[in-house]
């Protein structure tokens, strides 16, 4: 007995093309369904271009704990520099640790930090050394929180300024421009 | 799926008809997609410059004396004003009162302040009173902030972007840009 391949039966032998063509089910709507990928496509091209344009290559900046940084609307870019950290009443250059403030804030009296001082003549010295003939751009970015008494704030900038980093910046949250008061 | 319809493809001939598999190119989207989300930087950090009056090296020839510029002093160590004082070599040129109002706003623990009066008044002295106003003027007008020693940095930076407010257009490279129109210092005392 020879096995047939399942399906209908009933009218197959019929030697009529409408007759065929009714009982393999040509008459009934297709059951597959094809999905248009173009607008998808579209959509997954335009946001790739958008992420890749607004796509920052250095990163974000790293702010050391408990720093909070109070934002502005008139500010520049951030640049590559030495980063002075003042956090609580401890100071940090690129992240080691330059000294306290207490005495200043003890005295309120504005003086220069010595330990905050070297390492950042060292810097100079440093940048110097590995770009010889160059012009030295002197600046620092400083990282201060928002509570941190003006006293402080006087004295690293002075204390950056000794050291040869006379164009000091203060990093702060981009705000984006209000309308100007009349 | 994507493919390339050219028409015809009867007669027993191969079909010249072809289809693109559209999953890898989907698939790469999604994971650049994905990759870029991740990295994203969705604070933006900017700077406030200052630039500190140090005196530079001594030079063999000394320059001839040149006339000193006026200076904005910015006095903010009252609670209800501020005080805008253009001097010239210690000589009080004129004096303005700003009414001052702290409207501190505090959002999940970080501070915001600003001073769009003050910010107003200095943008309005500039426009008065500026000495660098060409494009191709390389100096910046000079504003010397003088605060308390106790003064939190919230408010010393709402203070320095209000003295940032005014711009001035400067050639940069053949480029001009807007640049602010004030450098500003700290007073010592």
């Amino acid at each position: 007995m020879t096995i047939h391949e399942p399906g209908r039966r009933l009218l197959h032998g019929v030697p009529l093309k409408f007759v065929q063509k009714k009982v393999a089910g040509g008459g009934h709507r297709a059951t597959n369904a094809s999905l248009n990928l173009t607008p998808m496509i579209d959509f997954l091209i335009v946001t790739v271009v958008f992420l890749l344009i607004t796509f920052s290559a250095s990163g974000e900046t790293a702010i050391p704990k408990g720093i909070k940084l109070p934002d502005a609307e008139n500010t520049l870019d951030m640049i590559d520099a030495p980063m002075v950290a003042i956090t609580g009443s401890i100071i940090l250059v690129d992240g080691n640790a330059a000294g306290n403030t207490r005495a200043i804030e003890d005295s309120k009296r504005l003086q220069r930090i010595d330990e905050l001082f070297n390492m950042l003549k060292a810097k100079r010295e440093v940048w110097k050394q590995l770009h010889p003939g160059k012009e030295f751009p002197g600046v620092v970015i400083l990282q201060i929180d928002q509570d941190v008494q003006a006293i402080v704030v006087k004295s690293v900038f002075q204390t950056a300024a000794f050291a040869g980093f006379p164009n000091v910046s203060f990093m702060v949250g981009g705000m984006p421009k209000t309308e100007k008061a009349q | 799926m994507g493919g390339v319809d050219v028409g015809g493809g009867g007669g027993g001939r191969r079909e010249t008809n072809s289809e693109i598999n559209m999953i890898p190119f989907i698939d790469l989207l999604m994971v650049t997609i994905s990759f870029l989300l991740i990295t994203a930087v969705w604070s933006q950090m900017a700077r406030i410059n200052a630039d500190a009056q140090v005196p530079g090296p001594p030079r063999e020839v000394e320059p001839d004396k040149v006339e000193p510029e006026k200076q904005l002093h910015v006095e903010m160590r009252a609670p209800d004003k501020f005080v805008l004082i253009w001097k010239q070599s210690g000589t009080v040129i004129s004096t303005v009162d700003v009414p001052r109002k702290d409207n501190l706003v505090v959002k999940e623990g970080k501070k915001t302040i600003r001073f769009p009066e003050l910010a107003a008044k200095i943008e309005q002295e500039w426009k008065s009173a500026g000495s660098h106003r060409d494009a191709s003027d390389k100096k910046f007008d000079q504003a010397i902030l003088h605060t308390d020693n106790e003064t939190p940095y919230v408010y010393l930076i709402g203070v320095i972007d209000a003295i940032y407010q005014p711009q001035r257009p400067l050639n940069v490279a053949g480029k001009t840009e807007q640049v602010p129109a004030f450098n500003v210092t700290f007073a010592v005392n």
